[in-house]
Parts: structure tokens; C-alpha cells; sequence
């Protein structure tokens, strides 16, 4: 039994149903805890002259318009309140609602500057699913290539020039000072490897557009540019992914400059772990209270990634199946236990709140979808039914205070991230049988093969605990994991090549009749979703839901935080700081940061119209707390 | 005095004409659509190319180049001039702080067009040629669509008049 707060149960035969006799099974009980909250901060204010508001507006170093209003007991330096805040408004569902499904390809594309491949990737098998086509074995193959190339830009863009800097010497100068004096002697265990002798010559090399490390991330980053580019023929917003697979041609050629550019990524991934274990590892021994900086319960959603060639049939039907095949499995872990990797699971215990969004509910209206085509429930917040209507009133901390939703699994505050996908990998042990990678359980042992450093066998270790430190290391041993998935989908269609089994693509034809379709997949930072309802050739609804709208999400009408909003109050506060004055929030935002935020595809508006009237940045500086302004930027 | 090879530079070199901008921002699209209107009109030693796929991907494009002998890039940016107005200038890498800098590089790798960005980014790592000239165009109709308003138009054409002129007096240098 994977729900326990929403009444699904499940017959012998495994399928769900509402539990018998549950008058109104997705009703929704708004809490009074935000209020309690908001009246202890009130009077925390009033009393203490200790306490301080820290409002960080943008939060720099993520992607897009994100703010952050905290708390901050400056005495016993903890933090007593968070919210976070996503300042813009945006538009994609407006302009997809009424167009031709093939078109969500490419327009959601746009929603991200980082990694619009991901978004095609999704929208196509969304589509695939709604016109019944399967992409042949190379096609998937090839989007596969793609997809781990578009990720080998990521992972070390996050690790190394967004969050990287906040363990650099020039940030941990100013606000760990001990800490760096102490790095500058310890001694980097994985020197032989990386050639670092001191973790702070690491940190030297992490300072921003000096550090040769962010020099290298640079360069590594042009080359996972030129590896998508060659499956894909063209990036940012790849124009060949197409439902039924890809319309570039794959050629010998196109495999052995893929392949000569990966062999880089091998070694680059054998320093990249090293590394990051020596500084978090250091971090860890030096100032034991990192362990809680960023910290929630683990609690994680992912959708899976990277179907495999044999395994995908694009239906609804099989989606568990195919699911269960896939390179990186989905899963839903609960207090670190995995709960369920079916995504007919995964897909019924999804539901969309925006009690503190600026958006009204559209459950007033009658609910369209009551079950999926199996039989599934589905609750009237499930973006199936989903309605955005815009509104943005009421703005205070108790009404409403960001245009990102909060979405929730079982009602339950779930976290994405590339983290999640290893760790629903790892736990669940279903990974296609392979040379390079094995799960066992409790961890993914990987073996990267030589190039010019020694073929080395590297181990991800499923951690006790989720804070910053883990979301940050997770990720570079994701690098791995993403290089190694990426070798196994060369080797495959290398294999496919010699069977003359070129094929990228299938015919299909657009229908008239009403179909659904939804795609399971994943950003770099995890989670994506794309649900769409269709007829007459157009698209009636698309929603899309984004790693960073569920890890951005406000407080959920049962009072839940967000996990931004939830790891930043578990945050102690290690910054060094003579007065208030000089305190900068270091500990706020290596959390958030942890998470690599990515604003512009978190909020996504369907408004009922095909016209966006005008794009709203709703700055978090005139947001009111009790009638007083909120400073924007600190004070 | 000019050297040998800044004469063979002059005498052979390439121009850059950069367009960078926003698709389907009306009057904030003008960079991109003067390239489109100017194409290849403007002769085998001009590169034309619509340079909006990200200030660092800029940076890794010209980095494999050949030096220019001068780039002139274009793009449309609100600063509270007349709109539908064009400007031009020298690029002369006025000072950033390293954080502004790194600011920049994050908007960048995140997804963020900017004309200002790809300049200082492209400078600091030493991609630009030397000489650099900006024509903005001070944009009216700011919303999402393909039309621009009048004064748009106008400075859209005011515009490849301009690089034509300045590109006709690189040339005969």
C-alpha cells in the first residue's frame, strides 16, 4: 500500500480503486497553522531585537526570478520562517491550448534556456502516447544519446558556476573564514586523482572566472553542447525530436564523434566525484552542523528517464512496464523507504494546490477526469483536471505569495532532483542488465571506463540523510551515472547500426477523436511532467509541471511548507559575522541552491485564452506582511 | 603605428554582424530581424548571423574563429530613450566588478539573451576583435507576437541603413 493519506486502495489483482464508503475522498481541510506561525513570528518581532528579516530578491546564481523572505534569530542563529516566492508569471499553456499537438515540441521547448531538450523529449512522448506511435529502437536510442549529452552540460553547470561558488575561497573567505583557513592545510584525499593537494586549492579553483575548475566546467560544458548537437543536429531547442522519434539521420560518423567526445567525460567524471567528496566530506568533518544545513525528511518523487530500445511502447496502458525498463527507474521514496515505482501509482497520487499561489481554484467546476483509462482515481487537482486561472490578490504571506503551485504526492511534501532519480534507481535495483552500472539496493556501483586516467570503479552510497551537502554530491555522481547511461545507449546503437537497423522514425497521423496523453520524464534537477487532453487535432489542455514548481511550491492548504521554504528552516546558520550588518545568509542560500532552482519553467499559466495579455514580475519588495512593506534585498 | 599583421588583418579581414535578441517580443526582436533583412546582401567578407543562442555559446563560436577585423552587433534594449529611436557606439569595455561579472555568466548558462551580457562575457575572455560597434534599437511595443509597432518598423530599416553605412566605411579602410 503506497497512499496513506489519500483513501486508494488496491483489489488482489493490484488495481486501485477509492476505498468504498469515503463521502468526498479529495476533500481538502485548510489549516489555521500558517496563521499560528505568522502570529509567533509577529511576536518574535515585536520582543527580540535579535530577530531579522532577510529578503533576498533575486536570489542570484539560479536560473530565472526566484525570491527568498526568511527570518533569521540572529542570537541563536537559526531561522524561524521562509517563503519562497516565484516572482514571474508566464504563459506556455495559454499558447498551446488549440494548436496542433506537434507544436508543444517545440514551443514548451522555450519554457527553459537551460535545458529546453528535456521539455521536447517530454512533449513528444506525451503525444506519442495521446496518437498511439512508437518510436523505432534507433529513435529512442538517439534521443537517449541526446538527452545524457544535454545532462552532461547541466550537472556541471549546477556543480561548478551556480552552487559551486558557494564552496569556493572567494565566498567561503567572506563567510567561513575558519573553515577556509583550515582548507588551506587539509589534505585532499583524492589528490592522485584530481591533483588537488589541499582542499583549499580545490576551493581556489572553484572561484568564479578564475578557478580553473570553473575554467574546465566551461569547456566541458562546450563539448556536452557538441555531443547533442550531433544526435539532435541542433541546440538550444533541438528541432528533431518528433513524435515517433527523431528526423535527423544517425550515421557511423555521428556515433564515433559522440564516442570521442564521452571518452573526455569518463575522466572528467572520475575528478568530478573526487573532488566533491574531498570538500564535502571535509565540510562535514570541520563543521559538523553542515549535516543540517539544508536538511528535510527524504521524502523524493521521480518520474524515471532514458526508455529503453526493447521496453518502450508509448501507451498508458504498459507505462509501469515500460517504466520499470528504463535507465533510470521511477519512484516515490517516503521517509527514505521506496513506496512504489509503478507510474500509474506515481500519476494517481499527483495533485496541483494553489491555496497560496496566485491562481484560483478550478475545482469549483465539475471534474472532468474522475479515473485514468485503466480505472485509476484521479483527484480533481490532478493536472489532468487542472485549470490555471491567474489571480493574483490576496498577496500576504497567509493568502498568497508566489505564482509556482504546490504540488504534492499523496498530499505529502515530495522533493525532485537528480538525487532522486539515483536514489529510486539504486533502491529499486531494476536497471537493465549492464556492464557499467549496478544497483544494489542501498547503492550504484559504476565502473568508468579508461581513457586517460585508469578505469575506476566508483560507488554512490544511498545517504542517511538529505541536505545540501548530499543534493550537491549526489549530483556529481550523477555525472557519472549520466556518462555510463550514455555509453550503454552508444553501445546499443552501435549494435542496431551493424543489424541495419537504422530507422529513426514512425509515420503517424493526427486524430480526431478525444485522446489523452502524458509524459514521464526528467529534467537535469529531476521531476517533468507533461499532460495533455486532445480533439479534433488540437490540443484542449496541456500542463506542465516542473522539478523546480514542486521544490518552489508555497505551503499547500494543509499548511505543508515547500522544500525550499521546509530546508531553509531546518538551516542552521554557520556563517561566520561580527554584526548583523555584514550577515549575507550564506547557509540560505547554499540550500536553496542546493536544489538548483530553475525559475522560468516553474511557473506555466492556462488562462482560458489564447492571448497572454502581458507578462507580470510581481516583486517579492511590495509583497505586505501585515500592512508593512517586506524589504526587498535584505537591510 | 600598425603592425604587419593588423594590416594583413585589415586588408583581409572578416566583419561580424551579430543580431541578439528575443524572437516574438515585437520591438525587443529588432536585432534578430535586421540580420533577417540585411541576409547576405552585405557581401563575402561580412558574416551575418543571428547570435541569440546564449552569450557563452557566443563566447565558444568565436573562440574557433579566425579574428575579425570588427564586429557590429545589434539588438533592441529598453534605456529610456525616444522609442523607435536607433543609437550607435563604440563598445569600450567599461569596468565590471568580477561578482557582476559571474552574475552575468549565471544569466547566461541559465538561459538569459542579453546583448550586455554576450559583450562583457566574450570581452573578459578575450573573443571580441577590437574594434566593436553597438546599434540599439529603444523599443515601444514590448508584449509577446511578431508585429512591431511603427516607430519599430522604422528603426528596424533605420537600422540596416546604419550598418550598411558602417560596414561600407570598415570595408574601405
Amino acid at each position: 500500500m503506497c497512499f496513506k493519506n489519500l483513501p486508494i486502495e488496491f483489489d488482489a489483482e493490484g488495481k486501485a480503486h477509492l476505498r468504498p464508503g469515503v463521502l468526498d475522498p479529495y476533500a481538502v481541510k485548510a489549516t489555521t497553522n500558517v496563521l499560528t506561525q505568522e502570529e509567533k513570528i509577529r511576536s518574535l518581532l515585536a520582543k527580540n531585537g535579535h530577530i531579522k528579516e532577510v529578503s533576498i530578491d533575486p536570489v542570484t546564481r539560479v536560473a530565472g526570478a526566484l525570491a527568498f523572505h526568511s527570518v533569521v534569530d540572529m542570537k541563536e542563529r537559526k531561522v524561524e520562517d521562509a517563503h519562497s516566492m516565484a516572482t514571474l508569471f508566464r504563459g506556455y499553456e495559454i499558447i498551446l491550448q488549440g494548436r496542433d499537438p506537434r507544436d508543444a515540441i517545440f514551443i514548451s521547448s522555450r519554457a527553459c534556456g537551460v535545458c529546453g531538450g528535456v521539455h521536447s523529449n517530454c512533449s513528444a512522448e506525451a503525444i506519442e502516447m495521446a496518437l498511439g506511435v512508437v518510436p523505432p529502437p534507433m529513435g529512442i536510442v538517439a534521443r537517449n544519446l541526446g538527452q545524457a549529452a544535454e545532462f552532461l552540460y547541466d550537472h556541471p553547470l549546477h556543480l561548478y558556476l551556480l552552487s559551486g561558488p558557494d564552496y569556493s575561497a572567494a565566498v567561503m573567505g567572506q563567510s567561513n573564514p575558519a573553515i577556509l583557513k583550515r582548507a588551506q592545510t587539509y589534505k585532499a584525499r583524492g589528490a592522485a586523482v584530481h591533483g588537488f593537494a589541499t582542499i583549499g586549492d580545490i576551493m581556489e579553483a572553484l572561484n568564479p572566472l578564475t578557478g580553473r575548475l570553473y575554467l574546465e566546467a566551461l569547456e566541458e560544458t562546450r563539448r556536452a553542447r557538441e555531443m547533442t548537437v550531433l544526435v539532435w543536429a541542433k541546440y538550444p531547442h533541438p528541432q528533431t525530436i518528433v513524435p515517433g522519434g527523431i528526423s535527423a539521420t544517425i550515421t557511423l560518423q555521428t556515433l564515433n564523434e559522440y564516442q570521442t567526445r564521452l571518452a573526455y567525460f569518463m575522466d572528467y567524471s572520475k575528478k568530478m566525484i573526487h573532488i566533491w567528496d574531498d570538500v564535502y566530506d571535509f565540510l562535514y568533518d570541520v563543521e559538523p552542523r553542515f549535516h543540517d544545513v539544508g536538511k528535510r525528511p527524504i521524502n523524493l518523487i521521480d518520474l524515471g528517464i532514458w526508455e529503453h530500445h526493447e521496453g518502450y511502447d508509448a501507451s498508458y496502458k504498459n507505462a509501469t512496464a515500460w517504466g520499470d525498463r528504463r535507465w533510470a527507474t521511477p519512484g516515490v521514496v517516503i521517509d527514505g523507504k521506496l513506496v512504489t515505482t509503478s507510474l500509474h501509482n506515481i500519476n494517481a497520487g499527483l495533485e496541483e494546490f494553489v491555496d497560496h499561489s496566485y491562481y484560483e481554484d478550478w475545482t469549483k467546476a465539475p471534474q472532468k477526469f474522475k479515473t485514468d483509462e485503466l480505472g485509476n482515481p484521479l483527484s480533481p487537482y490532478h493536472m489532468w483536471n487542472k485549470q490555471t486561472l491567474p489571480k493574483p490578490e490576496g498577496r500576504s504571506w497567509r493568502e498568497k505569495y508566489s505564482w509556482a503551485t504546490a504540488p504534492r504526492w499523496d498530499r505529502q511534501v515530495l522533493e525532485a532532483g537528480a538525487y532522486a532519480r539515483m536514489w529510486t534507481t539504486a533502491s529499486s535495483q531494476k536497471i537493465p542488465k549492464n556492464p557499467y552500472i549496478e544497483t544494489t539496493g542501498t547503492s550504484m556501483k559504476m565502473v568508468l571506463p579508461a581513457a586517460q586516467l585508469p578505469e575506476m570503479k566508483v560507488e554512490w552510497v544511498i545517504p542517511h540523510e538529505l541536505n545540501a551537502i548530499e543534493r550537491n554530491r549526489a549530483r556529481a555522481y550523477a555525472q557519472a551515472y549520466t556518462t555510463l547511461v550514455a555509453l550503454n545507449n552508444l553501445t546499443a546503437a552501435y549494435d542496431l547500426m551493424k543489424q541495419g537497423n537504422t530507422a529513426v522514425s514512425a509515420d503517424f497521423t493526427i486524430p480526431k477523436d478525444h485522446r489523452m496523453g502524458v509524459g514521464f520524464w526528467g529534467a537535469g534537477r529531476g521531476f517533468l511532467s507533461h499532460h495533455l487532453e486532445m480533439e479534433n487535432g488540437a490540443l484542449l489542455n496541456y500542463q506542465i509541471c516542473t522539478p523546480s514548481t514542486i521544490n518552489a511550491s508555497p505551503r499547500d492548504p494543509f499548511g505543508q511548507m515547500g522544500p525550499y521554504e521546509e530546508a531553509v528552516m531546518n538551516t542552521p546558520i554557520t556563517e561566520e559575522f561580527a554584526s548583523e550588518a555584514e550577515f549575507k545568509g550564506a547557509d540560505i542560500l547554499r540550500t536553496i541552491r542546493s536544489f538548483d532552482p530553475c525559475m522560468p519553467c516553474t511557473t506555466h499559466v492556462y488562462a482560458g485564452s489564447q492571448t497572454i495579455v502581458r507578462e507580470v514580475n510581481t516583486c517579492a519588495c511590495i509583497l505586505e506582511d501585515e500592512g508593512e512593506p517586506v524589504p526587498a534585498g535584505g537591510d | 603605428m600598425v603592425t604587419s599583421s593588423e594590416a594583413v588583418l585589415a586588408a583581409t579581414g572578416r566583419i561580424l554582424l551579430g543580431g541578439v535578441g528575443y524572437r516574438n517580443l515585437r520591438d525587443l526582436s529588432a536585432g534578430p530581424l535586421v540580420i533577417e533583412q540585411l541576409g547576405a546582401s552585405l557581401g563575402e567578407r561580412v558574416d551575418v548571423e543571428d547570435m541569440s543562442y546564449g552569450p557563452v555559446d557566443v563566447l565558444f563560436a568565436l573562440q574557433r574563429r579566425d579574428p575579425y577585423l570588427a564586429a557590429i552587433f545589434v539588438t533592441a534594449v529598453e534605456r529610456g530613450r525616444v522609442p523607435g529611436s536607433v543609437s550607435r557606439r563604440v563598445w569600450d569595455s567599461p569596468p565590471i566588478t568580477p561578482d557582476e561579472l559571474q552574475e552575468r555568466v549565471a544569466e547566461a548558462v541559465t538561459g538569459v539573451i542579453s546583448l550586455d551580457n554576450l559583450l562583457y562575457i566574450c570581452g573578459h575572455f578575450k573573443a571580441l576583435p577590437q574594434r566593436v560597434v553597438i546599434i540599439e534599437v529603444e523599443p515601444l511595443d514590448q508584449d509577446w507576437g511578431e508585429a512591431l509597432s511603427a516607430p519599430g518598423t522604422a528603426a528596424v530599416d533605420a537600422a540596416s541603413a546604419l550598418i550598411r553605412g558602417e560596414i561600407a566605411d570598415l570595408l574601405a579602410v
